[in-house]
């Protein structure tokens, strides 16, 4: 992808369908345990891989979450 | 009479559930354990953002954190019978002190600065390299996108995704200001996000992203 691309994405923010930020603090909890035992944790959360992309905020707390679980 | 009561199995969610549920000296005992836990969550997310935060003294962290743990005990034990069993208890419990600590540490960032609802600048949308056409495609890309949120975007969903996507001001200090949620300005920054790609495909600007 392009510089340019790279940009236009960061601020159009991931296309297809997402979880809420509500969905998302619901459901992260399974999601991070699903990734963490190398489960499609997408396939069984779908929305949530596109939510992490587009919401910085949620996106800090799935990468804490996934790391202090796996500690 | 005191009684001992076996430590409770760390991975035991059936223990952590049986004893917050249980009466008397064994509750509290595993409130204790559970407010133990959501502040060494709390502490651990400080630990993570604390670059950002260079300028808070310790000890107002450390208050930080007893407060996030505070407000996450709270919570965890009003959504206890919400606890499908989809994950570890200790990693259910672990996301209600990371979401409070995360939301006191964006706010206290911020605590005193402005925030901007105009942008403070607009991305260079050029493509690396010394090339005339890519330069001009990218001052044309950049001028659609100023018209599009102009004229496509609501009042409210421009002053949104200026400060978030623009600004990147914080979600949650942006809800703070504007006395909303989380959810409703993510909202209101998606339906944004796709108005704007909307209108750039429209005028053929998104051939190469989508």
């Amino acid at each position: 992808m392009s510089n340019r691309n790279e940009k236009l994405e960061a601020l159009l923010g991931p296309t297809g369908p997402q979880v809420s930020c509500d969905e998302c603090f619901e459901r992260l909890d399974e999601y991070v345990e699903l990734e963490l035992a190398g489960a499609d944790a997408e396939a069984r959360v779908p929305g949530m891989r596109a939510h992490l992309e587009g919401c910085p905020a949620c996106r800090e707390e799935h990468d804490s979450l996934r790391a202090l679980a796996d500690r | 009479m005191t009684v001992a009561y076996a430590p409770l199995p760390v991975d035991s969610s059936e223990a952590w559930l049986d004893a917050l549920r249980a009466d008397g000296a064994r509750r509290q005992d595993a409130i204790a354990d559970l407010h133990d836990l959501l502040l060494r969550a709390a502490r651990f997310e400080i630990g993570r953002r604390r670059s950002a935060l260079s300028f808070v003294r310790g000890e107002a962290l450390e208050d930080l954190a007893v407060q996030a743990a505070d407000d996450a005990l709270v919570a965890v034990l009003a959504k206890l019978d919400d606890y499908r069993g989809a994950s570890r208890f200790t990693t259910w419990a672990y996301k209600f002190a990371l979401l409070e600590a995360g939301v006191r540490l964006r706010r206290r960032a911020w605590q005193g600065r402005e925030v901007v609802l105009e942008p403070e600048s607009w991305p260079n949308l050029a493509d690396d390299g010394p090339s005339a056409q890519r330069s001009a495609e990218g001052a044309e890309l950049l001028r659609e996108l100023k018209r599009a949120v102009q004229e496509k975007l609501t009042p409210h969903q421009r002053d949104v995704f200026v400060a978030l996507a623009l600004n990147e001001v914080p979600i949650d200090v942006l809800a703070e200001r504007l006395d909303t949620t989380r959810g409703a300005l993510y909202k209101t920054l998606h339906d944004a996000r796709t108005k704007l790609r909307r209108e750039l495909a429209a005028s053929g600007y998104l051939e190469e992203v989508s």
